[in-house]
């Protein structure tokens, strides 16, 4: 996902910042969308089993149960500290009780011990007694009974029981008696005493040496020893009650009734030990209210939670209800349905992407669109992303790849999410639409194109006669617009005015069926006025339901085809005019059978006007023989052709003419293998090109005469010599003779030195007639250096003459050339005259010509010729091989012209420098004879 | 063919370069008796060539080094007055004709007859003995000139160019008897038996004397 980043960023036209910073808003919709796609898609996953459902349950009851458990635990626990704390304060209180019992119990003993001793008056009893009353207010009265049972002495002295003089009774004689007989301090049973108040009496025995005096009796309220011997904060927190034997209440500390089920604690008050009973029962601070809420909450929140789970229960069915149908939507549709982010990373997928595209939906979550989209159609898809973080709804059409390597085209509609940056994507496959599409478009274009190229007019009449189509070429035919005909009855618009009656006539023979099968040609107007031919071919327009509807008229505009067929036939006029008009003999025979099948006039001209039909061997002089061709023509198939078979020059036997022969194999109208051959006279040209060589021939020979000429003095100097010896010796010696006085071996040596001068002058003769001879150019291998020794032989008698020296420099063991040697000759003599002619001037010690001889590269022989004259002007030298060019006033102008003619004949190049040293240098180069003989072995 | 005699002490020189050509001339002389004598150059004739040499010369015009003309001019500077031949090739006859014009005796275009060059030779020679009569003419007509007086050469001058005794005796601011003496004694001292003799004589000096 990460290495995508950068592609798709850069794709998208963001930099890395603002790619990141898009990265980190996307993690939020990220996170908040993930619970909610988890549990759908555990709502799609887990529908079978619905264990999960009890779960909340459980949980809350569990919940709930454990809560309850903790409160009643906490309860407990207060329970049992309240009960510890009423057991301590029941202890204390009847502890406190007891003391205070106590002290009266003492009191009271004194009291019967002070009696029994005597010391006891009425008043000190009243005064003790009172005094006891004072601080005890539980007491109500103490008093002394005698042993009669009768009051002796009460106090206090208001008080309404135990009235002096009254007896006991009952329960009080019991307890007096049981006093007595014990001779202890005895409680009696607690009773309701007269003003309806229970009471208790605590009996001291007098005893006086084992007689009973009576007993002092004190009496206590029960309900004081509630109100008045308990601490306050006792009584605010309990209510106390004290029960007689038989466990009922004699006393309540408060009538307000304790909590339901209230905690109690009974003490046995152990001093009367007639079983009383102390018994506390709290009262509970906020009562059972309290102590039931946390209970209540409990169960009330659980059955609260319990409620909102089932009706979310209820909520999240019918929600999985509506995903269900949603996921069957998603997961049942043939389009392809998906989730993408706007960087066009896929989310989700449905099955359909499996279906249409073979790729598995659950891989490509986390991969991007972009990697799967025809690289043509990414810029549009990045477009679309672009569009869509916009926030804009697109739509476009892609290819796609699918699993196999191919590609479909989708049509997506997408929706963007804004806020979740996350498209809803609805991809359609339309492959096969774009290819009905492609198809159809190019049904139509073709349909299109073949409206618009058709030159055949369409026209459908109703059978009233109505237009009720045409179609473009008809329009463009006539000029006219579609919607001016349509509709329009007869007279039609292109109708000619002069021509009415007739088309009128074509018209009704057309809609009563009696129209021509070929058709009819019929002269109408264009909208321009301009009228043209045009050929109509009717045929009955049937509809549908094969009624006939009305007549199609297809309409052919003939001025065009009449043109053409004109052009063609004066076309193929030319053609014979232009092969008849050839001077080539021109004829295509069959390959097998040489049958002629074409001759031009010129070939009948020459062999017969009756050559069509004959064999082209009975009738063509000159052929090729059979051997002569490259293939043989007879064994040809088609498929071979065409192919060249023979291009040559022949000579025909009788005429004696030249011809230029090309045959060539090659497919006929019928495509049979037929032999084409053309055949040029050529003898003028070939008497041309011979004249042509001649004329060059002889030019250079009139060269070398004119050399010759030039030379002719010199040349006659040095023939004259020797002669001139020759004519001496003789007359020398014929002097000697007559005169007699001859010695023999004089004369003889004068007469060899005669024949001597005789042969010198024959050698200059026969070098002269060499030169000059007519002879046809010859190359062969040639010593350089004899050619310049000749030549120089001529040079050096000019060059004796006018004192200038010619130096010879010949390099060792040079190459033979491939030249003529008298051309070269020629060459090196003109050259070597030039320099000598042009050294006129110079001083006498610089008259040096020299002529070097090297080889020039490994196929090469250069000749340098250099003189020491007045060199050539820049212009002179652009002029040097003009012909007729010349600064001698003797010469003719021809001479370096045909020394070049002579030096690139030989595949050489003549060359003019300037003499660094003043004057000129000519220099040309010649093949060397092993140069030729590779050159023409490679040839 | 008759053998010119020859002055013993002339010498024909033939200079040319082509050693077949000198070569056979100097066979051909000798064989007619001629004293010769050959040099390959124009340089080498010069070298060897003195004051007192007799005979004449066979001069070839076309020689490397020194041309024939060029030696014609050498020994016209150096006042040889021995007869010289051109011997020229074909083609060359203007530049004999030109060398005739500067006083060289004849040419001859090779090749040449026997006879031509022979009849050529005895011309030369008998020229060359015929200057050296002349030479010592003038050397003695010289010499007279110099016995004259002023005086009698003033009249002699006159003389020659055609006065007559009148004449020079008004030229002179002399009587005509005067002049007579004088021409006697003239003719005398000249030698000269007329007139026409004296006139001749001193011509043949000087040329130019006529003219004046």
């Amino acid at each position: 996902m990460q290495h995508k980043n950068p592609l798709i960023a850069a794709q998208l036209g963001l930099d890395p910042m603002t790619w990141a910073a898009a990265l980190d808003k996307n993690h939020i919709p990220f996170v908040a969308v993930l619970p909610v796609f988890l549990m759908q898609q555990a709502a799609a996953r887990a529908s079978p089993s619905r264990w999960y459902w009890a779960v909340p349950y459980v949980a809350v009851t569990l919940l709930a149960l454990s809560m309850l458990a903790v409160v009643w635990l906490l309860q407990a626990r207060e329970t049992a500290v309240e009960r510890d704390a009423l057991a301590r304060d029941l202890q204390w209180t009847e502890q406190s009780m007891r003391r205070a019992m106590l002290s009266t119990e003492e009191f009271l003993v004194q009291l019967a011990r002070d009696l029994s001793a005597g010391t006891l008056d009425h008043d000190r009893f009243q005064l003790g007694a009172n005094e006891h009353l004072a601080v005890n207010p539980a007491l109500t009265n103490i008093a002394w009974v005698d042993r009669d049972q009768v009051v002796t002495w009460s106090a206090p002295f208001d008080t309404r029981d135990l009235l002096v003089g009254e007896a006991l009774i009952d329960d009080q004689v019991q307890a007096f008696q049981n006093s007595a007989l014990s001779a202890r301090l005895t409680y009696g049973q607690p009773f309701l005493g007269g003003r309806g108040e229970a009471v208790l009496e605590v009996y001291a025995p007098v005893l006086r040496r084992g007689d009973s005096l009576g007993a002092i009796v004190a009496v206590y309220s029960v309900e004081r020893m509630v109100s008045r011997l308990v601490p306050g904060r006792f009584a605010e927190q309990y209510r106390l009650a004290i029960l007689d034997r038989d466990g009922r209440a004699l006393t309540l500390s408060s009538a307000l009734p304790p909590a339901q089920a209230p905690l109690s604690l009974t003490l046995a008050l152990d001093p009367p030990g007639n079983g009383m009973a102390l018994q506390a029962m709290a009262f509970r601070p906020g009562g059972s209210l309290l102590r039931t809420l946390p209970t209540a909450l409990i169960l009330g929140l659980s059955l609260l939670v319990l409620w909102s789970l089932w009706t979310l229960r209820r909520h999240v069915q019918r929600r999985v209800q509506v995903e269900k149908e949603r996921d069957q939507l998603f997961d049942l549709s043939l389009d392809l349905l998906c989730v993408i982010d706007l960087d066009g990373r896929f989310w989700r997928c449905n099955p359909a992407f499996e279906r249409v595209l073979g790729l598995d939906p659950q891989r490509l979550p986390g991969r991007s669109l972009i990697d799967f989209v025809h690289h043509d159609d990414v810029a549009i898809t990045l477009a679309m992303l672009r569009r869509l973080a916009g926030g804009e709804p697109v739509g476009l059409e892609n290819r796609c790849l699918c699993a196999d390597g191919s590609y479909k085209w989708l049509m997506w509609s997408i929706n963007p999410v804004r806020e979740e940056r996350l498209v809803y994507a609805v991809a359609h496959d339309v492959t096969g639409r774009k290819a009905t599409e492609d198809a159809l478009r190019a049904e139509s274009a073709f349909r299109k194109a073949m409206e618009d190229s058709m030159v055949t007019g369409l026209r459908a009449i109703d059978l009233s006669g109505r237009i009720i189509y045409v179609n473009t070429a008809f329009c463009r035919m006539i000029g006219f617009d579609e919607h001016e005909l349509v509709g329009a009855g007869p007279p039609f618009p292109y109708w000619p005015p002069e021509h009415l009656a007739e088309c009128e006539r074509n018209l009704s023979m057309t809609l009563s069926g009696r129209a021509p099968r070929s058709g009819f040609e019929m002269r109408i107007r264009r909208k321009n006025g301009e009228r043209f031919d045009a050929r109509f071919y009717l045929s009955p327009l049937i509809d549908l339901t094969g009624r006939q509807t009305g007549w199609m008229a297809s309409i052919t505009d003939i001025t065009e085809p009449k043109r053409v067929r004109a052009a063609l036939e004066s076309a193929h006029e030319r053609f014979e005019a232009v092969l008849d008009g050839l001077d080539a003999a021109v004829f295509v025979a069959d390959a097998r059978t040489d049958e002629i099948l074409f001759a031009n006039l010129a070939f009948k001209r020459i062999h017969g006007f009756d050559a069509v039909g004959r064999t082209v061997r009975g009738v063509a002089v000159p052929q090729p023989e059979r051997g002569d061709y490259r293939v043989d023509p007879r064994n040809l198939s088609p498929t071979d052709v065409p192919r060249e078979l023979f291009d040559g020059e022949l000579q025909h036997p009788v005429s004696g003419r030249w011809y230029h022969v090309r045959e060539q194999a090659t497919r006929w109208v019928d495509g049979r293998v037929v032999r084409m051959g053309i055949a040029t006279d050529i003898t003028d040209r070939k008497q041309t090109a011979e004249v042509a060589r001649e004329q060059e021939e002889r030019l250079q020979r009139t060269a070398r005469l004119i050399t010759m000429g030039e030379m002719a003095s010199t040349l006659a100097h040095e023939l004259n010599q020797p002669l001139a010896a020759i004519a001496n010796y003789c007359a020398g010696s014929v002097t000697r003779l007559q005169a007699g006085n001859a010695k023999i071996e004089d004369v003889l040596g004068a007469m060899q030195k005669a024949s001597f001068q005789a042969e010198r002058a024959g050698k200059i003769i026969r070098r002269v007639r060499e030169f000059v001879k007519k002879s046809e150019p010859r190359r062969c291998a040639v010593n350089i250096a004899e050619v310049l020794e000749d030549a120089i032989g001529f040079a050096d008698i000019d060059a004796r003459r006018t004192g200038i020296r010619i130096h010879i420099e010949v390099e060792a063991d040079l190459p033979r050339v491939y030249a003529d040697r008298i051309m070269i000759e020629q060459v090196l003599l003109n050259l070597i005259r030039n320099g000598l002619d042009a050294m006129a001037d110079t001083l006498p010690e610089a008259r040096v010509l020299a002529v070097r001889v090297r080889t020039s590269g490994a196929e090469a022989v250069e000749i340098a010729v250099v003189d020491r004259g007045h060199g050539i002007s820049e212009e002179g030298r652009a002029q040097l091989f003009t012909p007729f060019y010349t600064t001698k006033t003797e010469g003719m102008g021809m001479g370096l012209n045909i020394c070049r003619s002579i030096v690139e004949f030989h595949n050489g190049r003549l060359l003019v420098d300037a003499n660094p040293e003043g004057g000129t240098i000519f220099s040309f180069t010649l093949p060397t004879e092993s140069a030729i003989e590779r050159s023409a072995r490679s040839a | 063919m008759s053998v010119a005699p020859a002055a013993p002490d002339q010498i024909v020189h033939v200079v040319d370069d082509d050693e077949a050509l000198r070569d056979s001339l100097v066979w051909m002389l000798e064989a007619n008796g001629y004293a010769v004598s050959a040099h390959d150059s124009g340089e080498a004739f010069l070298a060897a060539c003195g004051a007192t040499m007799t005979g004449c010369i066979l001069l070839d015009v076309r020689m490397p080094g020194m041309s024939g003309l060029e030696v014609f001019e050498e020994l016209g500077r150096r006042r040889c007055g021995l007869p010289v031949v051109f011997i020229t090739g074909h083609g060359d006859v203007p530049m004999a004709v030109s060398a005739l014009k500067q006083g060289a005796v004849d040419f001859i275009e090779k090749p040449f007859g026997e006879r031509d060059i022979l009849r050529l030779v005895e011309q030369c020679l008998q020229l060359e003995r015929d200057t050296r009569d002349r030479r010592l003419q003038e050397a003695d007509t010289t010499r007279r000139l110099g016995q004259l007086t002023q005086r009698e050469r003033e009249v002699l001058e006159l003389i020659i160019v055609g006065r007559l005794n009148k004449q020079i005796a008004d030229t002179l601011g002399i009587s005509i008897k005067t002049v007579e003496v004088h021409r006697a004694r003239v003719m005398e001292k000249m030698g000269a038996q007329s007139l026409a003799e004296l006139v001749q004589h001193v011509v043949a000096l000087d040329p130019g004397a006529s003219a004046r």
